[in-house]
């Protein structure tokens, strides 16, 4: 039944779904306007570079959060689990004969490494035993924590190969290298999610869960799979702001998990799950740094920029709440 | 016009309009409701009933139309508003606070207080007590936790929980859907009672007959325009199916008893399978062949659901094996048993059945993901070719396959679990209720199809509380009561007393008494 009309509706609720990443997408540019307005310093090539060098991280942690948000859990231990991934790369890097490249190579291997099997079982215990992953990742955020300060006795690593330093700074064309690397992250995961059987379960897993399991899926695999890829995501998050830092600190990422999170929910992903988009990640978490930056440069405070953070998280969730409720009434 | 003066109209709906994407849902309905009678609203699924209940109980706004209550512009915006006026809806689906009593989610509107404002527990339990008489349902404690009762018991509850406030209009949307019918009778019951004190009562029901024994008038409603009202008394069961249908259906042929190609080897066969908490020392024992339909009837909490959930392996069995054109095999989860060709349509679509926010398409392919993928890619025209196919072989109703299962009305929405099962080319069916909250032309659409598919050679064992579909449709039919199968009748045996006296055999059987116990 492809009438003239069902065409039209077809149309419409693809326009309605992309309508909601322009929706964000428009909040961006608008804040960008205001703060190229309020500030000359704003606009200009090198600050953009900067903001692209500041949000490249949470990108990265916000990509792998976006999967496990998506089926209805959360991640709190992103942050901790990066300073392991990072204290075990450091000691890999400074590995005594290696050549440079070789151990570039191992240190970022062993980074996701650690942060999969973090991942593993964060996954394996909540979707076993059923328990919230709220709770099973409050845990892991401070053995993983505890893992790295226990690794270096609390030190920190440096001397790492200049090779390796540099890449933190290079730039192609003003873009900065590791915000390239937050792009094809998030180009892997928009594949992931939009053109395969596996983003497609994820999503199905997230609306209904008992449905995807009568139909023969082994949910359960689908479920550890998603934690899985945060926790990679954040062994590459780790080795790309060891590169920024030149340092491998054991106490690093505190709260990193909150920026992740906050991006995702401000890009329309669901807490409850089954809805948002990677593309919105994106944009979420370049409102944060947009914000932080901006704020900075028109002159606001530390606190009150924090505080400023806070009111348009809850104000992104209000407004998806709202438009949820519009779609809704209309079908 | 001296109707109308005998009987005060309590409700007037004036031009009331709704449009959704894609469809018209209310075109300018007009009706008015006397006070103190029993208003049947009839119509296909997708006719329009739901949005006008919705609007009606403050769920959902009108695009345009006014409406009228006891001479007052009467326009809520939310629930509490239509509550606060008089009118209560009884939902088809059930919103109970699984972890709370009884008790409790009867009167958690206004929990009775005493002087302190506490919780009364004592005078809570006395009304509730009162409450759950008035539907039957004495024998129920009212501290009892909702999280372990059935759907019919929830019905009632809910049904009791209408009565509790002093409503004027009390619509009920499908209530007789998961009822027995003895209950049924009792529900019939109390709707007169409501009428003689004076409450308008609006009932829907799929179930024309109970429309005839209950209501004084009848609206008919076609692709959201009112067809007709009219008094109950002198309209017959075909010119009201004409007016719904909009065309007279033909008079299905009583089916054929198939005479199924006998194989070595039944395509299901079930031996000594108990499923979790079932009663008794024995298991089950029944074979399916190829072309079968056979029912599997049963009271309500019999176990008809759980024989069916066990074979498929959705829920973990106690002991049992199970053979699969004489194979043996071992079937753990529903991966287990889709391998063998067996498919489940479940009981309740909405939880288990669908992904209501997700595209039909890909509600169409989620059992088949592997048909219409390569090496883990999805394949976009693949995935569109099966619904295609699927929406054209179970003539699902929609206006693309991009549109979210939610905007299907109920019966599409069951087509389209049918058509995620289709898809995988089944050897071995298994239906539980499949047309529960079906309409009438959707219902004999699924028959038709089931009927055309045994012919195919597909084994179909299907689950209703609706023993008249079940001795239309089927070959042969199992009872089950309490946990036991009680009987297994060839066509030319079927008999309504005699298979309702098997399935109520466990439960009229004394403990103490021998196997022979006497049957009324």
């Amino acid at each position: 039944m492809s009438s003239p009309s069902g065409n039209q509706h077809a149309l419409r609720r693809r326009t309605l779904s992309a309508l909601r990443e322009a929706g964000i997408g428009v909040a961006l540019v608008c804040l960008v306007a205001v703060f190229a307005l309020l500030s000359p310093n704003f606009l200009t090539p090198s600050n953009i570079t900067n903001i692209f060098t500041q949000i490249s991280i949470n990108v990265i942690l916000a990509v792998g959060m976006t999967f496990v948000i998506l089926i209805g859990g959360i991640d709190l231990s992103v942050g901790s689990v990066m300073a392991f991934c990072a204290v075990v790369a450091g000691t890999v890097l400074k590995m005594e004969g290696l050549d440079t490249g070789l151990a570039i190579g191992l240190a970022l291997l062993a980074s996701m490494a650690v942060g999969s099997l973090c991942g593993l079982a964060n996954g394996a215990v909540s979707a076993y035993w059923g328990i919230p992953s709220f709770i099973v990742t409050l845990g892991m955020l401070n053995i993983a924590r505890g893992a790295a300060l226990q690794w270096t006795q609390a030190r920190s690593l440096y001397e790492f190969p200049d090779a390796f330093n540099n890449f933190g700074s290079t730039t192609l064309l003003g873009v900065p290298a590791i915000f390239l690397v937050a792009l094809v992250l998030v180009a892997v995961g928009w594949f992931v999610l939009n053109r395969t059987v596996f983003g497609r379960l994820i999503y199905a897993i997230g609306n209904n869960e008992e449905a995807v399991r009568l139909a023969g899926h082994n949910v359960l695999a689908y479920k550890i799979a998603a934690f899985v890829i945060c926790g990679a995501a954040v062994g590459v998050g780790a080795v790309i702001y060891m590169t920024r830092l030149t340092i491998a600190s054991p106490i690093s990422g505190i709260g990193f998990e909150l920026n992740a999170i906050a991006a995702v929910i401000i890009g329309g992903t669901s807490l409850s799950g089954g809805r948002g988009s990677i593309v919105g990640t994106l944009l979420g978490a370049c409102i944060i740094g947009v914000l932080a930056n901006g704020l900075i440069l028109i002159g606001m405070s530390d606190f009150l920029r924090q505080m400023v953070t806070g009111f348009v998280i809850i104000l992104a969730v209000v407004l998806d709440v709202y438009r949820a409720r519009l779609t809704r009434s209309r079908s | 016009m001296s109707a109308a003066t005998q009987h005060p109209t309590a409700l007037e709906l004036h031009g009331l309009t709704r449009r959704y994407p894609g469809v018209l849902a209310l075109d300018g309905v007009d009706l008015a409701l006397h006070s103190g009678e029993v208003h049947a609203l009839a119509g296909e699924n997708g006719a329009g009933k739901s949005s006008l209940i919705k609007i009606l109980c403050g769920a959902d706004r009108a695009d345009s139309g006014q409406m009228t209550l006891f001479g007052q512009p009467y326009a809520p915006v939310s629930p509490l508003d239509a509550i606060r006026a008089g009118i209560r809806v009884v939902h088809q689906e059930l919103h109970m606070l699984d972890a709370l009593s009884v008790a409790e989610n009867l009167q958690f509107e206004a929990l009775p207080r005493s002087r302190w404002g506490l919780l009364d527990r004592r005078a809570m339990d006395l009304r509730a007590r009162e409450l759950l008489a008035m539907v039957g349902l004495e024998d129920l404690a009212p501290a009892t936790r909702v999280a372990g009762l059935g759907m019919a018991q929830r019905q009632l509850i809910e049904i009791a929980k209408a009565l509790s406030a002093r409503s004027r209009i009390v619509i009920m949307d499908e209530p007789t859907a998961t009822l027995t019918p003895r209950e049924t009778d009792r529900l019939l019951q109390i709707i007169r009672q409501l009428r003689q004190g004076g409450v308008t009562v609006v009932f829907v029901s799929h179930h024309l007959q109970e429309l005839f024994e209950v209501c004084d008038r009848v609206t008919v409603l076609r692709n959201g325009r009112k067809v007709a009202t009219q008094a109950m008394a002198g309209t017959r069961t075909d010119d009201l199916v004409r007016l719904m249908v909009g065309r007279d259906l033909a008079e299905r042929a009583p089916r054929q008893a198939a005479v199924p190609g006998r194989r070595s080897a039944p395509a299901l066969r079930v031996q000594g399978l108990r499923f979790r908490g079932q009663r008794g020392e024995a298991g089950l024992d029944f074979d399916l062949h190829d072309g079968e339909i056979v029912g599997l009837a049963g009271l309500v909490g019999s176990g008809r659901t759980e024989t069916v959930r066990a074979i498929f392996g959705a829920d973990p069995v106690d002991a049992g094996q199970i053979y699969r054109d004489g194979r043996a095999v071992r079937i753990s989860a529903p991966r287990d048993a889709l391998a063998e060709g067996i498919c489940l349509v479940t009981e309740n679509r909405k939880d288990e059945g669908l992904i209501l926010d997700m595209p039909i398409r890909a509600n169409l392919s989620l059992a088949s993901l592997d048909a219409v993928s390569r090496s883990g890619l999805l394949h976009a025209q693949a995935e569109a070719d099966v619904s295609h196919r699927m929406v054209a072989k179970l003539q699902i109703r929609l206006a693309s396959i991009q549109q979210a299962v939610r905007e299907l009305s109920g019966g599409n929405q069951q087509k389209v679990v049918l058509g995620k099962w289709l898809a995988r080319e089944p050897k071995v069916l298994l239906l539980d209720e499949p047309t529960r909250g079906v309409d009438v032309s959707a219902k004999a659409e699924i028959h038709a199809l089931l009927e055309r598919m045994a012919a195919d050679g597909l084994a179909v064992l299907v689950v209703s509380s609706d023993l008249r579909e079940l001795m239309g449709l089927c070959d042969r039919m199992l009872v089950m009561s309490r946990g036991v199968l009680v009987g297994d009748l060839p066509r030319a045996q079927f008999d309504e007393a005699a298979i309702l006296a098997l399935a109520y055999l466990e439960y009229t059987r004394s403990p103490g008494h021998a196997m022979g116990a006497q049957v009324a």
